[in-house]
């Protein structure tokens, strides 16, 4: 019986070859996708799975009473470590690191790399794995480094490189070599080695090192230290809040132990968590877009069958006269679909294969491959194409099932005309999904280009960064300052910067500041910046009063933005010029002058009070900008290699464009961005098979109409518009559903913004307008198609 | 066999009622041989339908192999023509995606005849009917004549005790016509009972009883 299902089945497949080929077309594209993003929604799943003991490791989280006070990611120094010593039966282990970004050097493979300084606990207590040295002591020595296999091939070539060593600077400019006593295998992506997706620390140095760096993690009063711990079995991350606050109120100043309260973060939420959760929304945004285009496809799927469904009338009222009862009927139909859905499987994951490393690119993030699931995972596209084929047959089933052998033997039914409202509903379905993902692909679009726009307060254009070697010192401030100004005199430079960031969101930090005549209590915070007196004129920050650092004794002064100066209370900016702040009752700061509000960080934020504090007031810098001037980019940024080697020999360019920069800071969005774009291809592309099966079923249906119609003299174009009159209708209606709901979800999103779009009606009309037109463009095809041929022809045919 | 007692069927178009059937009073005896005549739209395959079983209707009874068939919900009606009966239409009905084979094969399917019985079945029936050689083919390869011997091949498969036709030569030249009709007495020397729907006086001579109709009505 079940043989006989699948030959008839494939029999069916095969006589109606153009729509078996739209319907597996559209279906294996809308599961690749869904595999895809299935794929890429269990990878990101799988992050800190792999670490040892996972369910009693956790991370420690500081809650600032102002979020600007501090991290919230990072803890005090020695807190997880007293945390062992005090409480040995609530905390099982520990790890702390300290992050720096220096420059690594075997030879002349110079680097800049981020490398973690931290606790020798490190190897064991996440059990990652160690391919050369041993993991005892490892992490013990001063001067000794441990490596990913990863970074062993970058600067070796090989992975056994055990006993060879990495030259390491210190920020002081010194250098020392750091010998390797561990390769460690290239571990699975985790918070540890990757606190955040651009802090991927690769070396790792131990604590009896830290001082050569001149760090520290045993400072209390240091709340800049990741701390992790793992706990004992049983033990609550409850049970350590009040041993912790214990320890800080003891211990810390009052500063921190005021105003931070810390907190235990499980590992294996940590990553999904993180950023308000920000990987957690993406992968249920992305999830929901996958499973609507499935949903699409699957109603591609229902409408073919359906329409198609006329061609099998006859067949179903002889199986019943012949004795067929309607379940027979019904799992035949199944059968037909499920094959379909099988065949359909197979291509997408041949699809999944092709595109694989293209969806990659668009999500940022690697999407396993299918070698990178556990075997039994097999069984998913198993149970997948029988719950999909389920899902898509059973309506089609149920309907031809139910009808009366006897008017269809007799030929009395020609159609299943009740229907044509639901497969109009189907279509008006579909078309509404692919308008709302075309709305919000539109004015995602749109935000993401303010976010690269010229309205950021600053001009972003021909500005470069390059990260600069460290001599944190006053005389290596003033070595800096000389080579900016060579780098300045240069033709192909309008201008040099030394600073510590560009407006990528991260500046050096906040400060506390108060205005003569208030306490401390009544501080304001400020978000600083390390600048020097070029930064305004490289950045294009117009000045609004007063002047930058220009004097050697400026080391002291400071200028703030139009915000500071309605934070502060003064009514323009001219009345904050010699203004003093105090960070401290012995340290004030005079504003010498102020500039206008730019975009420092995400268009997420507030434009905050911000400070640009004088290079010379702590001599430390990370970054030499460069605004360049219109012209050959590439040439100019050869000749200031060139220059950059004869100045600055045995370090590394590794440069930024001011865009580059801004990516990074928008990343989601920008993934989001693409992400969309794809959706919307898809939609579309799933859209016009379902126009095309069902227009051609539509005219199939009425090819006698057709003839008789051209007999008695119609022209093409009164043909086509009986068929506008049955679709357009359809999209219009759907098109305006499609509006209030689009509209809904993106003023969601866009609220998330301080500075965004409006929503206009353009992106509106040109979904519905664009829609409409691909309509009648793809029946005025087909049409054309069926027109051509004899009329006489067609009527023969019945 | 069959025993209709003032059978009525009608169907409502507005305010009138239009009667399909009108008091049908019919008793049919095992081996008989039947052919129902009449003018188009008379009611000759509604009536052959409604002893098929495969339409309801609405007044009388009907009485098929002591089975009270007004009685019976739609699946045990469809069990019971499903062992006793067999349809041949005018127009072959075979299924165009099935090989002849396939298409003699398929009532035992739906009467869970295990495979290997099915075989011989099929292949007793191909030889009877001569045709083993036409066997791989489809519907659509085969002349009218020929698709009709399938047709009936199918409705003797599962060797029922009724045959029903509907004008089964009314799309066939007169020789193959002769030929089925020949087949069809042939049958009825072997017992099985046929009732035909048929035009041709000629073809209504095979029979041993004709049943003239006349707007629905037993013409007597």
């Amino acid at each position: 019986m079940i043989k006989n299902y699948f030959k008839i089945a494939w029999r069916n497949i095969l006589k109606h070859k153009f729509h078996s080929a739209l319907n597996m077309l559209g279906l294996s594209i809308g599961i690749a996708f869904t595999l895809l993003i299935a794929a890429y929604v269990w990878g990101e799943l799988q992050v800190n799975k792999s670490v040892k003991n996972i369910d009693n490791q956790y991370i420690i989280q500081s809650n600032w009473k102002d979020p600007d006070m501090g991290l919230v990611i990072t803890t005090i120094g020695p807190l997880a470590k007293a945390l062992r010593e005090d409480y040995p039966n609530l905390v099982a282990n520990y790890y702390r690191w300290d992050g720096v970004t220096t420059n690594v050097a075997n030879g002349d493979k110079i680097f800049r790399e981020g490398l973690q300084i931290g606790d020798s606990s490190f190897l064991r207590m996440y059990g990652f794995q160690l391919m050369y040295g041993d993991a005892k002591n490892a992490m013990t020595e001063p001067f000794s480094v441990v490596i990913t296999e990863d970074r062993a091939v970058k600067y070796f070539g090989k992975k056994d490189v055990l006993g060879q060593s990495l030259t390491l600077e210190s920020f002081s400019g010194s250098k020392h070599d750091f010998k390797i006593t561990g390769v460690m295998k290239n571990p699975a992506y985790n918070s540890i080695n990757r606190i955040t997706f651009d802090n991927d620390n690769q070396l790792y140095v131990p604590v009896s090192s830290a001082a050569y760096f001149s760090r520290t993690l045993d400072e209390w009063n240091n709340p800049n230290i990741v701390g992790f711990v793992e706990l004992q079995n049983g033990v609550k991350p409850k049970d350590l809040e009040a041993p912790m606050q214990q320890i800080i109120a003891l211990r810390s100043n009052t500063d921190i132990s005021a105003n931070m309260r810390p907190y235990l973060v499980p590992l294996k939420d940590y990553y999904l968590q993180q950023n308000n959760g920000l990987v957690k929304k993406m992968l249920y945004t992305v999830s929901c877009i996958a499973l609507f285009i499935l949903l699409m496809a699957i109603i591609n799927f229902i409408n073919i069958a359906v329409g198609k469904s006329s061609t099998r009338i006859k067949e179903i009222g002889l199986r019943k006269v012949m004795g067929s009862g309607r379940k027979q009927i019904i799992f035949q139909f199944l059968t037909e679909s499920v094959l379909l859905v099988f065949f359909s499987m197979t291509a997408a994951l041949l699809i999944y294969v092709l595109a694989a490393p293209f969806l990659s690119a668009v999500l940022g993030k690697t999407i396993p491959s299918l070698a990178a699931f556990p075997v039994y995972y097999g069984l998913i596209p198993v149970a997948l194409v029988f719950i999909i084929g389920l899902l898509a047959g059973m309506y089609p089933a149920f309907i031809l099932s139910a009808l009366n052998a006897v008017d269809s033997v007799k030929g009395k039914l020609q159609s299943v005309n009740a229907n044509i409202y639901l497969r109009k509903t189907l279509v008006g379905f579909q078309f509404f999904m692919a308008s709302v993902v075309l709305i919000g692909a539109m004015i995602l679009g749109k935000q993401v280009s303010l976010f690269f726009s010229k309205d950021l307060g600053y001009n972003k254009d021909y500005v470069v960064s390059v990260q600069l070697p460290r001599d944190w010192t006053r005389s290596g401030v003033q070595k800096m300052e000389t080579i900016r100004d060579e780098f300045a005199r240069m033709p192909e430079v309008s201008s040099a910067s030394l600073t510590w960031s560009v407006p990528d969101g991260t500046g050096s930090g906040t400060m506390s500041l108060y205005p003569a005549g208030k306490d401390s209590s009544q501080s304001i915070l400020f978000e600083s910046v390390i600048a020097d007196k070029k930064y305004l004129e490289t950045f294009q920050i117009p000045l609004t009063a007063g002047r930058t650092f220009e004097r050697p004794a400026d080391s002291l002064n400071i200028v703030i933005n139009e915000s500071a100066v309605k934070t502060l209370g003064l009514h323009n900016a001219s009345e904050a010029i010699g203004q003093r702040l105090f960070a401290s009752a012995d340290m004030p700061l005079n504003v010498i002058g102020v500039f206008s509000d730019f975009h420092f960080g995400s268009l997420k934020d507030k434009i905050r009070p911000m400070v640009f504090t004088n290079v010379n007031l702590n001599n430390a810098y990370r970054l030499m900008c460069f605004k360049l001037k219109a012209g050959n980019i590439g040439s100019a940024m050869e000749k200031i290699q060139a220059k950059w080697s004869a100045l600055l020999p045995g370090t590394s360019f590794d440069y930024k464009f001011m865009d580059e920069s801004l990516q990074n800071l928008y990343r989601t969005e920008i993934q989001l961005k693409k992400a969309s774009q794809v959706a919307t291809a898809l939609a579309l592309f799933i859209v016009v098979l379902g126009i095309i099966g069902l227009i051609s079923l539509s005219i199939q249906k009425r090819t006698k109409e057709i003839g008789i119609r051209k007999l008695l003299g119609a022209s093409g174009s009164s043909i086509a518009s009986l068929f506008m009159k049955d679709f357009l209708p359809v999209v219009l209606i759907s098109g305006i559903i499609s509006i209030p709901v689009s509209w809904f979800i993106m003023q969601k999103w866009l609220n998330d913004y301080n500075y965004r779009v409006p929503i206009t009606a353009g992106p509106f009309a040109v979904s519905i307008i664009g829609l409409g037109l691909l309509a009648v463009l793809l029946i005025i095809i087909q049409i054309f198609k069926a027109t051509l041929q004899n009329p006489v022809k067609n009527l023969r045919t019945e | 066999m069959i025993e209709l007692n003032g059978i009525y069927k009608w169907v409502n178009s507005g305010n009138n009622r239009i009667f399909l059937l009108k008091d049908i009073n019919l008793k049919v005896q095992e081996g008989e041989f039947i052919s129902i005549m009449g003018p188009s739209g008379s009611g000759k395959s509604t009536l052959l339908n409604v002893i098929g079983m495969l339409d309801e209707f609405n007044e009388g009874e009907y009485n098929f192999l002591h089975e009270s068939v007004h009685k019976l919900k739609e699946k045990q009606r469809a069990a019971l023509y499903k062992l006793y009966i067999g349809f041949v239409f005018q127009a072959y009905h075979l299924i165009d995606e099935l090989t002849v084979y396939e298409n003699i094969e398929t009532p035992l399917i739906y009467q869970d005849i295990k495979a290997s019985e099915r075989k011989a079945m099929v292949a007793d029936i191909l030889d009877r009917f001569n045709i083993v050689g036409k066997k791989d083919l489809f519907p659509t390869q085969l002349s009218g004549g020929q698709q009709q011997l399938v047709g009936i091949a199918r409705a003797l498969i599962a060797k029922p005790k009724l045959l029903l036709a509907d004008e089964p030569t009314g799309n066939l030249n007169s020789k193959q016509g002769e030929e089925i009709m020949n087949l069809f007495s042939e049958l009825n020397k072997e017992g099985v009972a046929i009732i035909q729907v048929t035009h041709s006086e000629k073809n209504a001579a095979y029979g041993s009883r004709i049943i003239n109709l006349l707007d629905g009505r037993i013409e007597h």
